[in-house]
């Protein structure tokens, strides 16, 4: 078997052309693969610092009750944000800011046409702390406390045709199932990663809206921000277990635990079918390179049955030549992709600048450039998969050409 | 007992709904040490015979006994060992491997015998390809001898695991007649100091002033078997 690696190795330089072109698209397919799974590791990076920046925070403090009918963003299941719930959340290691939120549905007008939102009252101190929209404001700016103004996404304020100083308003149902409606002048648009934030949402301060929803004091949720966002699930754990001994409906979520990032499963789905087009390509040339090598052959391998060699040894010649070529596309896939890593790490990715396209706009939670992520396991994965496609591709075409005639084989010209 | 023995051989090819017979029915038997040559015009049937005799193709029917063993009972892995431990080939067009150098092709055919050290596998192979006057030439690679040269190293891979006989077609045919009397030479020494059983197939009428024994084949039946006496032919 050793003589029979040598010759493999030896077939492998003597056909240096053919393993450099087929390695090279090996190589290309496994450089893809790298490119997007490093692409979708920073656009999941971005979206989560989107959600978590605009959205979520790291923590939330709601009633359980709250947590399990949140999409419908009832009146019910309210918490009262007092003096030591305040206080409790203010004690917690890694503390930042945080920020009580009345979460609510509503009709939003224009006077002409409605469009159902989500409104969400705040106070607009603590809304600038625990998210980084200071900087999002595309037009205007934050309302103060107590004025009677709104502020909601360019986008949602472009559908509606409306703009700053204009006034809209928002038909609610009040905690007692009445309507109410509240009259607001627009004071600041704006414009970020986060799809909902620009479509869907409008604020309001707190007061103004816990008058027109007549809930008192309460809150839907207190929102925290905190130092590390890898700490957030540790420390879900340790404030609720804490808030417990106050009130045991309360309950701490994370804001993995929050959102749930269908955006991710798609990027799943993307990688699994990059891998299936790695694998065509892969198998196709190596197919194609194996048969080839195989008709140039003929005569070497009538010549390697009349001394003897059994199907499976030369088998054998044909598939180790093929994973040869598997790792040398391989090891190039690799380099070359670390090269484009490095390079889309350091300089980023500006799809806007690329393309005029603004992916916020089309529902990716994502806003300026895409930096790519290392993510050496993509790297390990991938050159096993390549290697192992080329290994197993060429069994076929290699039995195929071990079992020829050999005296056929032999007199082949 | 003689080495080979071939009862009623025949072969036939079937092209379509046609039947072309190549050997109708081939009685023969070779004793070890035989320098033997097989003659005949083209089609007559040689290359088939020596075919079915090398363990690469099967009779239709009839048998053939080899070293004691009916080849007709023999499955495809069978006959590739008894190849590779047995039987050493010489093809008319080298069939060298070119990624290969002469030591390297030489070393292939008794690697595959797996019962010599690494030792033993280098002093065997230079001997035999200074046996085939290759001394000096054992980097090259076949791109880089001439023909008669290929043909050595050809001989000096199938001598080289000692096998019980060497099937040669038309050695000398892709050579011209000096280079084709060294390479015979070549083969007559190796069969009288190591007493390996050479069957030729050939047209050259210098092969057949080297064999001891002549086959003429016409029309896939044995017509002429002479054995060279120490004083000329004899039926």
């Amino acid at each position: 078997m050793a003589f029979l690696t040598k010759l493999a190795f030896k077939n492998l330089v003597r056909h240096r052309n053919r393993t450099i072109f087929t390695s090279i698209i090996i190589a290309m397919a496994i450089v893809i693969y790298i490119f997007f799974d490093s692409l979708i590791g920073g656009m999941t990076e971005l979206s989560y610092e989107t959600i978590i920046d605009y959205e979520s925070g790291h923590l939330q403090v709601m009633a359980e009750g709250y947590w399990e009918e949140e999409d419908e963003l009832p009146l019910d299941y309210l918490i009262t944000v007092d003096e030591d719930l305040l206080a409790e959340v203010k004690n917690l290691p890694g503390y930042k800011a945080s920020l009580a939120e009345l979460s609510f549905s509503a009709l939003l007008s224009n006077g002409i046409d409605d469009l159902p939102v989500m409104g969400k009252g705040i106070i607009p101190e603590d809304f600038l702390e625990v998210f980084a929209l200071e900087k999002q404001f595309v037009e205007g700016e934050i309302f103060e406390s107590g004025e009677y103004k709104a502020v909601l996404g360019k986008k949602l304020a472009e559908l509606m045709e409306v703009g700053i100083g204009d006034y809209i308003t928002l038909l609610v149902k009040d905690r007692n199932n009445t309507f109410n409606t509240i009259d607001v002048e627009i004071a600041g648009l704006l414009h970020t990663g986060n799809p909902n934030v620009n479509q869907n949402i409008v604020f309001l301060p707190l007061e103004l809206a816990r008058q027109a929803l007549a809930v008192g004091e309460e809150a839907s949720k207190i929102i925290i921000r905190l130092e590390d966002k890898d700490q957030a699930a540790r420390l879900a754990g340790v404030l609720e277990f804490n808030l417990k001994k106050q009130n045991s409906e309360l309950a701490v979520y994370s804001w993995e635990e929050l959102e749930a990032f269908s955006f991710l499963g798609a990027a799943e789905l993307e990688k699994q079918v990059i891998l299936a087009i790695i694998l065509v390509i892969a198998a196709i040339a190596i197919i194609n390179t194996v048969i080839l090598a195989a008709l140039e052959r003929m005569e070497e391998i009538g010549m390697m049955k009349a001394l003897g060699l059994q199907n499976r040894e030369i088998v054998y010649t044909f598939v180790l030549e093929s994973t040869g070529i598997g790792i040398t596309g391989g090891v190039i896939g690799v380099i070359l992709g670390i090269l484009t890593i490095w390079f889309l790490s350091v300089y980023g990715m500006d799809f806007e600048a690329m393309y005029g396209m603004d992916l916020a706009s089309f529902g990716m939670p994502v806003l300026g450039k895409i930096y790519a992520v290392w993510n050496p396991r993509a790297f390990i994965e991938v050159f096993i998969f390549g290697v192992l496609v080329s290994l197993l591709a060429s069994i076929l075409p290699a039995y195929w050409a071990a079992d020829k005639d050999p005296v056929e084989s032999i007199y082949h010209h | 007992m003689a080495l080979l023995e071939l009862k009623g051989v025949r072969k036939i090819y079937r092209q379509g709904q046609i039947e072309v017979p190549a050997l109708r029915g081939i009685d023969l038997k070779v004793e070890e040490g035989e320098f033997t040559t097989v003659f005949g015009p083209s089609g007559s049937g040689k290359t088939t015979m020596l075919n079915m005799i090398g363990c690469l193709d099967k009779p239709s029917s009839g048998s053939i006994t080899f070293n004691g063993r009916e080849l007709n009972e023999l499955d495809k892995r069978e006959l590739s060992i008894i190849r590779r431990f047995n039987i050493g080939f010489i093809f008319q067009s080298y069939n060298l491997i070119p990624v290969l150098t002469a030591y390297e092709n030489v070393e292939f055919a008794i690697r595959l015998l797996n019962k010599y050290s690494n030792r033993e596998i280098g002093e065997r192979v230079l001997e035999i390809l200074a046996a085939v006057g290759l001394e000096g030439m054992e980097d090259r690679r076949p791109h880089e001898l001439s023909g008669g040269q290929k043909q050595r190293v050809a001989i000096a891979r199938a001598l080289v695991k000692e096998p019980k006989l060497i099937l040669a077609d038309e050695p000398t045919a892709n050579l011209d007649s000096k280079t084709s009397e060294e390479v015979l030479k070549v083969m007559l020494k190796m069969n009288k100091e190591l007493g390996t059983t050479f069957i030729f197939s050939t047209h050259d009428p210098l092969v057949m002033e080297y064999a001891q024994r002549m086959l003429e084949i016409r029309d896939g039946l044995i017509a002429v078997d002479r054995r060279r006496e120490a004083d000329g032919l004899s039926d």
